[in-house]
């Protein structure tokens, strides 16, 4: 049964434990930039939206993707980069309609969630409990869109304030 | 480097010139973070200076540890000559700034000079701008922070700044990150507007190195189990400081009025606290990875959104005589947009309440707000006042003497200041540990402290935490609060341990104080992302070398042993109620109290100075 990571902007405190920790795993080194999960923040409204790859059915960064080099991992459902394929055209990251496609600020490296495997990090130290891990149910769906459906009420409220 | 990235920045904000000078030659022997902020402080500040004159240095120092992937790891060290009392003014904020400044390339960032216009100061990565800011002068520090995102481009971009205490030089003026996020004691809000300086917003793309980071990753993830899985996160979490506040009120560990009372009605059995949280509480947030989360972030409808923790829940209440939170909220909003040390700032609205119910001054003094107990006008006006200096607020900015010295020597007699500053509201009476704390601290205010709280916490359990008193301290006394054993040992070990943890870069909330009481854990993480093989026993060895600069620089500035003191209220009026009734402070005890910190110490006894021969062991050069 594949699984996938619920995330929860309604819990999330915007501390940045998931991209810092993130960033370690993946690159060794402590730079929430390097990190493939990002949080968008309202700080004065404590509005945070966690962005992070939706693993689509049809994925937007594989179909722009001019070299194959985007793929998707049948074992653990995630999307990942071939590197010896990417041209660092960048056209994934700007294809991504979440803007869940990130890439290196130093380097250009096309940064994507790969669920560490099936074994996610951030999943393991978010302190919030914001993001967990679940089974692809029914269930998990509906947790899914109900979250969803709650985000563009939370930021309209955050940026209605400062527009 | 690994954890350290190698670099100071240095900018002179009056002739524009800007230096990268080497971080490594002192990690060995001053650690990071504060540890090393003094070594510059020290060595930067020309004896002579004033606080407020150009060549004063304001320090910024990020740790070794800021901005890496570990719990509680989000901290920033400020220093500099303090406006309040002609010695080392120290605070230390949270929030996102310090892992920013990190990712920019810094360890430390040091301000000199005063520029010729309103400037911030604009750091992203190598590139460092000195920008106008004659649109943000005047600005409190919320509308601040949003409009250099706005104007540079950014939603991401750390800012610490001041407001207009700041700016009108008040003496206790803070420094505000993100929303409640405070360098709040010492007054160093006002040498960044002595030196024109509105701001400094950081943006940084760099990495942190780490020395071992498969087993940083590994042991870092159980740390935040560990961390968030302790009761006192789960409590910290939930309601930040509130339940304890009231718990506080009851033990007499805190102060009513101006350390006037304590078991007051309305504060120990009525605290509004928890019922206005149930009411209006809707999130608790915290600074870059931490589980702590101890912030509470409110939305009361009649005045908004906004965040708060700590000091002002007792602050704004019964230090004076206030029982309505709609007043303490109102007041904490003010003062954290207006950039004021909130704890100096209800300690001088509990002053003008006291001289008030004294007959000592009436509303022509004040000018015409009677500073009835508990006035809400009298609390939200003074805040005010004294920000944008008018009126009775103009003295009154200039510190509680200033303003007590111009009413008559009555006045001048009922302060109670330790070192020139508002002490940190603990009752010393009930607390005989935490007034040796208090008393012989760095800056005038070195609380809390785990020692203190152990004293807090005795009472629940007496022969557990005597046990404990004896294990880490070597005398039960250490946790009775009206014992005066043990309490030297309780202040070093207490004092080297916040030393160390501010040091590294992390909050002493989870690594000293609340969490974890020694430093094995940060310890161990020092060692796994800087690669260095530093024990605790070397670490708190460094910590001692750090606490006898600390005591140089302030006896540089002519600090001797009769100002570790207290005010003579703590020996002379026993509390007159509550659970510590009769209790007060021993003057010879005390004393002897201080004789055992100095022995202990290496101090000498009769001036209270580190000896020569201690300096030489330590490696110290002054």
């Amino acid at each position: 049964m594949l699984k996938t990571l619920i995330v929860d902007a309604q819990k999330c405190v915007g501390c940045r434990t998931c991209e810092s920790y993130c960033a370690l795993k993946h690159g060794g080194t402590c730079n929430p930039a390097r990190a493939r999960i990002h949080v968008v923040k309202w700080e004065q409204d404590a509005v945070f939206v966690p962005i992070n790859c939706r693993r689509c059915e049809k994925p937007a960064c594989e179909l722009v993707c001019p070299r194959h080099a985007t793929h998707r991992n049948f074992a653990t459902g995630a999307m990942e980069v071939d590197a010896t394929r990417c041209i660092g055209c960048l056209s994934c990251v700007f294809a991504c309609p979440f803007g869940a496609t990130f890439a290196d600020p130093t380097t250009g490296e096309v940064l994507k969630c790969d669920l560490c495997g099936g074994d996610p990090t951030c999943a393991k130290v978010c302190p919030a409990g914001a993001i967990t891990y679940e089974d692809l149910s029914k269930e998990a769906y509906l947790k899914l869109l109900a979250s969803a459906d709650r985000i563009p009420l939370l930021v309209r409220e955050a940026v209605g304030k400062q527009g | 480097m690994n954890g350290w990235t190698g670099k100071i920045l240095k900018i002179d904000v009056g002739t524009r010139k800007v230096e990268i000078l080497p971080t490594e030659e002192h990690v060995d022997d001053y650690l990071g973070g504060r540890g090393v902020g003094l070594r510059l402080v020290y060595d930067l500040l020309r004896p002579g200076t004033k606080p407020l004159d150009p060549e004063n240095p304001l320090i910024f120092s990020m740790g070794p540890l800021s901005g890496t992937a570990m719990p509680s790891s989000g901290r920033t060290d400020v220093t500099a000559l303090s406006p309040q009392n002609n010695l080392r003014g120290r605070s230390n904020f949270g929030g996102y700034f310090g892992p920013e400044a990190k990712y920019a390339g810094y360890d430390h960032i040091i301000l000199v000079g005063k520029a010729e216009k309103p400037v911030y100061v604009w750091i992203q990565d190598d590139q460092v701008e000195l920008r106008d800011a004659s649109q943000l002068w005047g600005k409190d520090t919320y509308d601040t922070q949003k409009l250099i995102q706005r104007e540079l481009g950014d939603p991401e971009i750390k800012v610490v700044c001041i407001g207009p205490a700041g700016e009108n030089l008040v003496r206790f003026a803070c420094l505000i990150t993100e929303y409640a996020g405070a360098a709040g004691r010492g007054g160093l809000g006002a040498v960044m507007g002595s030196k024109n300086v509105k701001a400094i917003a950081v943006r940084g793309h760099g990495s942190v190195g780490v020395a071992r980071p498969d087993e940083l990753l590994r042991e870092s993830v159980a740390l935040n189990h560990e961390i968030r899985e302790s009761p006192a996160c789960k409590e910290l979490s939930s309601f930040g400081v509130v339940r304890f506040v009231s718990v506080m009120y009851k033990a007499s560990f805190f102060p009513v009025g101006y350390f006037e009372d304590v078991d007051w009605e309305e504060m120990s059995d009525k605290y509004g606290g928890p019922a206005y949280l149930d009411k209006h509480l809707k999130k608790q947030v915290g600074c870059f990875a931490c589980p702590i989360r101890c912030k509470n972030f409110l939305h009361v409808p009649e005045f908004g959104k906004g965040f708060t923790t700590c000091e002002p829940w007792s602050g704004f209440t019964g230090a004076v005589w206030n029982p309505d939170m709609d007043v303490m909220w109102q007041g904490i909003q003010a003062a954290n947009r207006l950039g004021l040390d909130s704890t100096e700032v209800s300690a001088c609205i509990g002053l003008l309440m006291e001289l008030q119910h004294e007959g000592l001054i009436s509303e022509k003094d004040t000018d015409g707000i009677a500073m009835e107990r508990g006035s809400k006008t009298a609390i939200l006006e003074t805040v005010r006042k004294i920000a944008v200096r008018e009126g009775f607020g103009a003295l009154l900015g200039d510190g509680q003497r200033a303003f007590a010295e111009k009413i008559g020597p009555k006045a001048v007699a009922k302060l109670d200041l330790v070192k020139g500053l508002a002490p940190h509201p603990y009752e010393f009476r009930a607390y005989h540990g935490t007034g040796l704390m208090q008393a012989v601290g760095h800056r005038g205010d070195p609380l809390p402290m785990r020692g203190s709280l152990l004293e807090f916490e005795w009472s629940n359990a007496p022969e557990w935490f005597q046990e404990v008193g004896q294990k880490m301290y070597g005398h039960p006394g250490a946790a009775i609060p009206s014992s005066y054993e043990g309490k030297a040992s309780s202040t070093i070990l207490s004092e080297h341990n916040a030393l160390a943890v501010d040091s590294m870069g992390v909050c002493t909330w989870p690594y000293a104080n609340f969490v974890f009481h020694t430093i094995d854990k940060a310890v161990r993480m020092l060692q796994l992302v800087t690669g260095k093989d530093w024990d605790v026993p070397h670490v708190l060895g460094i910590a001692e070398r750090l606490r006898n600069l600390e005591r140089m620089f302030d006896v540089r500035q002519g600090l001797t042993r009769e100002h570790d003191a207290l005010p003579s209220k703590f020996f002379e009026t026993p509390l007159a109620k509550g659970k510590y009734q009769g209790a007060v402070l021993d003057r010879a005890q005390f004393e002897e109290m201080k004789d055992q910190y100095y022995t202990l110490r290496g101090w000498d006894l009769k001036t209270g100075v580190p000896t020569p021969e201690k300096l030489a062991e330590l490696r110290l050069r002054t």
